[in-house]
C-alpha cells in the first residue's frame, strides 16, 4: 500500500515537472496528435508533453532545429502561430482580406518548418443552431486549409475538425463576443 | 453496467395488464360516433371531462382514490385535448355515487358543463390492483368505453396512463404518448452527455458518460437504440447506443464530419451529413455493410436530414442560396424543392409523424422561434414568439405536441407545446439541456 502510494507520489511529481516543461514550451493548447478534443486537454497535455520530453532532441532534429537559438526562434513563432486566429462574418466561411493576410503569415511559418503538422479547428458563434454550425465550422476550417494548400503548403500535414458552437472562447451575447467565436483556430502537432 | 440494468428495471417496468373490453355493443357505438379532432385548428375547443375520485371497493390503499383520479386528469390535460373539471364543483360523494349508466345522474353532469365523465372503481388485494373504468358521453348518457385492468398495485401510474391512452383513443382515434421518452443532450461541465427522460420530463437517466461532446440523439424506430454524434475518439463520429443494455457501436467514422443522424423509417439505414468528399453533404448509410450513397450534394452546406414517415422524402437544410433554408428531397426522383422563403436563417427541420407538417427553427431579429409549415411550403405558422431562443423541434409520436429547447428562463431547457401553440410547459429542470428527440411508442397497442 505504502509502496504504491510512494509510486503514485513520484509519478505525480514527474507529471508535474513534465507538465510545467510543457507549459513553458507551449501555451495551454493540446499538443499530442489524437488529442484534438479540448475536453481532454487536461489528460492529453500531460501524456503528450511527457512523450515529447523523452524524445525532445530527436523531434527537434526532425524539425531541422539544432541550436538553442533556433529552438527559441521556433517556439516564439509557434506561439504566435497558434495564438492568431482567422475570423469570419456571421454565417460565412469566406476569407476576408485580413484573414488572408493572417493565413499568408501562417504559410511563411509552415514553409520554414515543413515538418510540423497542423490541426485547423473551425468554430462558430452561438447564435446559429448547433447542427448547422457543425457543418459551418467544417467549411471554415476547410476554407483556411484550402487557402494554405493553394499557397503551396503540403495538404498531408493539415487536418481539419469542426467544433461548431460547442467550444466558445467568449461567452457574452454581444457582437464582440460572437465575433471572437467565429474563428478558425490553429493547433500545432510537432 | 449495473447502472444500465437498474435502468432497465425502471425503464421497462410495464404493467402486465389484463385489459378486458366489456360492453362490446357500447364500444361499437363509440366507434361509429368517433369524430376526428384536429387540435392544430384554431377553432379547436378542449373537451371538458369530469373525473370524480375513484371508488375503493376494499379498505386497502384508499389514498389511491384521489391519486389515480388526479393522475388521470393530468395525463388527459397534458394531451391538450381535454380540460379536466375542478372536482370541488361536483355534487355527489364519489364514494357513494353509482357506477353504471342507470345510476348516474347525467342531468347534473350536463348542468356542470361536462362533455364526458370517467367513473372508476378499484380494489387492492395484497400486491394486486384491479381497476375498472367506464367513460360516459354525458350528453347521450351512454358508455363510450369500459375497461378492466389488473396488475401490481405499485404500477398504478402505468395503469392510469393506459386508461388515459384508451380514453384518448376512444374520443380522438389517436393514442397518447404516455409510454414514450425523450432523449436530449445535458451539459456536464466541459462535456455534453446523452440523457433520456419520460414523456413528462420525469425520471431523467444518463445514457452516455464518456466525458466528451455527445450530440444529436436520434431514436431508432424500434425504440431501443439511439444514434448520436460523439467526439469521444477525437473527431465527430456517429455511434449507436442500446438504451437498455448500454452497449455502443460505431455507425459512421469516415474522414471529416459524421453528424446529424436520422434513421430512415422502416429500414436499418440512416441519413447523415458527412464531409468525406470535402463539403458537408447528406448521405444514406447502411451500417450493416458500411456502404453509403449520396442523397444531397452541392457546393454548399447540406445538413440536418429528417425523413417523411413513409421514408420516401427527406427534409433538410441547405445554404445553397446563401443562407440556410429548408428543402424537401424526393429520394426516388432526386427532385429538390425549397419550402421556406421567409427569414434568412431556417434550420432544424422535423417531419411530423402523420406527414402533414414540417416543424423548424427560424430566426428573425436575432431570435430563433419554432414554426410549422406544410411539406409543400404552404400554411406557415409561428408557434413561439421571441421568448428567448427556441430551437431543435421534435414531434411527439401522436403529432399533437412539439418538444424543443428554449432559453426563455435563462439556461437552455426542454419545453413542450401543443401544435396549436397552446399548452406550453417546461419538461426538464436544473442544468442546461438541448437537442431533444422524441422516442416512438414503446408499447404496441
Amino acid at each position: 500500500m505504502s509502496r504504491s502510494l510512494r509510486g503514485l507520489a513520484v509519478f505525480a511529481l514527474l507529471a508535474l515537472v513534465v507538465m510545467s516543461v510543457g507549459a513553458c514550451a507551449k501555451k495551454g493548447v493540446p499538443t499530442a496528435p489524437g488529442f484534438g478534443d479540448p475536453a481532454y486537454t487536461g489528460v492529453g497535455e500531460g501524456i503528450g508533453a511527457g512523450a515529447y520530453a523523452g524524445m525532445e532532441d530527436v523531434r527537434w532534429r526532425e524539425l531541422g532545429i539544432t541550436s538553442e537559438s533556433e529552438k527559441r526562434e521556433f517556439l516564439a513563432k509557434a506561439e504566435a502561430f497558434e495564438n492568431r486566429n482567422v475570423y469570419f462574418d456571421f454565417d460565412s466561411y469566406m476569407l476576408s482580406d485580413p484573414a488572408k493576410r493572417i493565413l499568408d503569415e501562417k504559410a511563411v511559418f509552415l514553409r520554414q518548418y515543413p515538418r510540423v503538422r497542423v490541426t485547423i479547428e473551425g468554430h462558430c458563434d452561438t447564435r446559429g443552431t448547433a447542427e448547422y454550425n457543425l457543418a459551418l465550422g467544417e467549411r471554415r476550417a476547410n476554407s483556411a486549409m484550402q487557402y494554405l494548400v493553394n499557397s503551396g503548403i503540403n495538404g498531408q500535414n493539415l487536418t481539419t475538425i469542426s467544433y461548431g458552437e460547442e467550444r466558445p472562447v467568449a461567452f457574452g451575447d454581444d457582437e464582440a463576443s460572437h465575433a471572437k467565436n467565429r474563428r478558425a483556430h490553429f493547433v500545432l502537432n510537432y | 453496467m449495473k447502472r444500465f440494468s437498474q435502468r432497465r428495471a425502471v425503464h421497462i417496468a410495464r404493467v402486465l395488464l389484463i385489459s378486458v373490453v366489456f360492453g362490446l355493443f357500447c364500444a361499437g357505438t363509440a366507434w361509429s360516433q368517433r369524430i376526428h379532432i384536429d387540435i392544430t385548428q384554431p377553432s379547436f375547443q378542449q373537451i371538458s371531462i369530469a373525473i370524480p375520485d375513484f371508488k375503493f371497493l376494499s379498505a386497502q390503499s384508499p389514498q389511491l382514490a384521489r391519486q389515480m383520479a388526479q393522475t388521470l386528469g393530468q395525463s388527459l390535460e397534458y394531451s391538450g385535448v381535454f380540460r379536466p373539471m375542478d372536482p370541488r364543483g361536483f355534487l355527489e360523494d364519489p364514494q357513494s355515487m353509482g357506477m353504471t349508466a342507470g345510476e348516474i345522474r347525467f342531468h347534473d353532469w350536463r348542468r356542470l358543463g361536462a362533455d364526458y365523465l370517467v367513473r372508476s372503481s378499484y380494489e387492492v388485494r395484497g400486491e394486486e390492483l384491479r381497476l375498472e373504468a367506464r367513460l360516459f358521453d354525458v350528453l347521450s348518457g351512454r358508455m363510450v368505453v369500459g375497461r378492466v385492468y389488473e396488475g401490481e398495485s405499485r404500477n398504478w401510474q402505468s395503469m392510469v396512463h393506459r386508461l388515459a391512452d384508451e380514453i384518448l383513443y376512444a374520443i380522438t382515434g389517436e393514442r397518447g404518448v404516455f409510454d414514450t421518452k425523450l432523449a436530449y443532450v445535458q451539459v456536464k461541465g466541459n462535456a455534453k452527455e446523452i440523457f433520456i427522460c419520460d414523456f413528462d420530463g420525469g425520471n431523467p437517466q444518463q445514457v452516455t458518460s464518456n466525458g466528451s461532446l455527445n450530440l444529436s440523439p436520434s431514436w431508432h424506430p424500434n425504440g431501443s437504440e439511439l444514434a448520436f454524434v460523439s467526439y469521444k475518439e477525437g473527431a465527430a463520429k456517429i455511434y449507436s447506443v442500446n438504451v437498455f443494455t448500454g452497449s455502443e457501436r460505431l455507425l459512421s467514422g469516415h474522414k471529416g464530419l459524421n453528424i446529424a443522424p436520422a434513421w430512415r423509417p422502416g429500414t436499418s439505414q440512416l441519413a447523415a451529413t458527412l464531409s468525406i468528399s470535402g463539403s458537408p453533404d447528406i448521405y444514406l448509410l447502411s451500417p450493416a455493410d458500411g456502404s453509403y450513397q449520396k442523397l444531397v450534394h452541392s457546393w454548399a452546406i447540406n445538413v440536418s436530414p429528417s425523413w417523411s414517415p413513409d421514408g420516401k422524402r427527406l427534409a433538410y437544410v441547405s445554404n445553397e442560396t446563401g443562407s440556410p433554408q429548408i428543402y424537401v428531397l424526393d429520394v426516388s426522383t432526386g427532385e429538390k424543392r425549397r419550402i421556406t422563403f421567409s427569414g434568412r436563417y431556417n434550420t432544424s427541420p422535423a417531419w411530423s409523424p402523420k406527414g402533414d407538417w414540417i416543424a423548424f427553427s427560424g430566426s428573425k431579429d436575432g431570435r430563433h422561434n419554432i414554426f410549422i409549415v406544410r411539406p409543400d411550403g404552404s400554411d406557415l405558422r409561428q408557434l413561439t414568439h421571441g421568448e428567448g431562443n427556441n430551437e431543435s423541434p421534435t414531434w411527439s409520436p401522436d403529432g399533437r405536441m412539439i418538444a424543443f429547447s428554449s432559453t426563455r428562463q435563462g439556461d437552455s431547457s426542454i419545453w413542450v407545446l401543443l401544435t396549436n401553440g397552446t399548452g406550453l410547459r417546461r419538461l426538464t429542470g436544473e442544468g442546461v439541456q438541448e437537442m431533444p428527440h422524441w422516442s416512438p411508442r414503446f408499447r404496441s397497442n
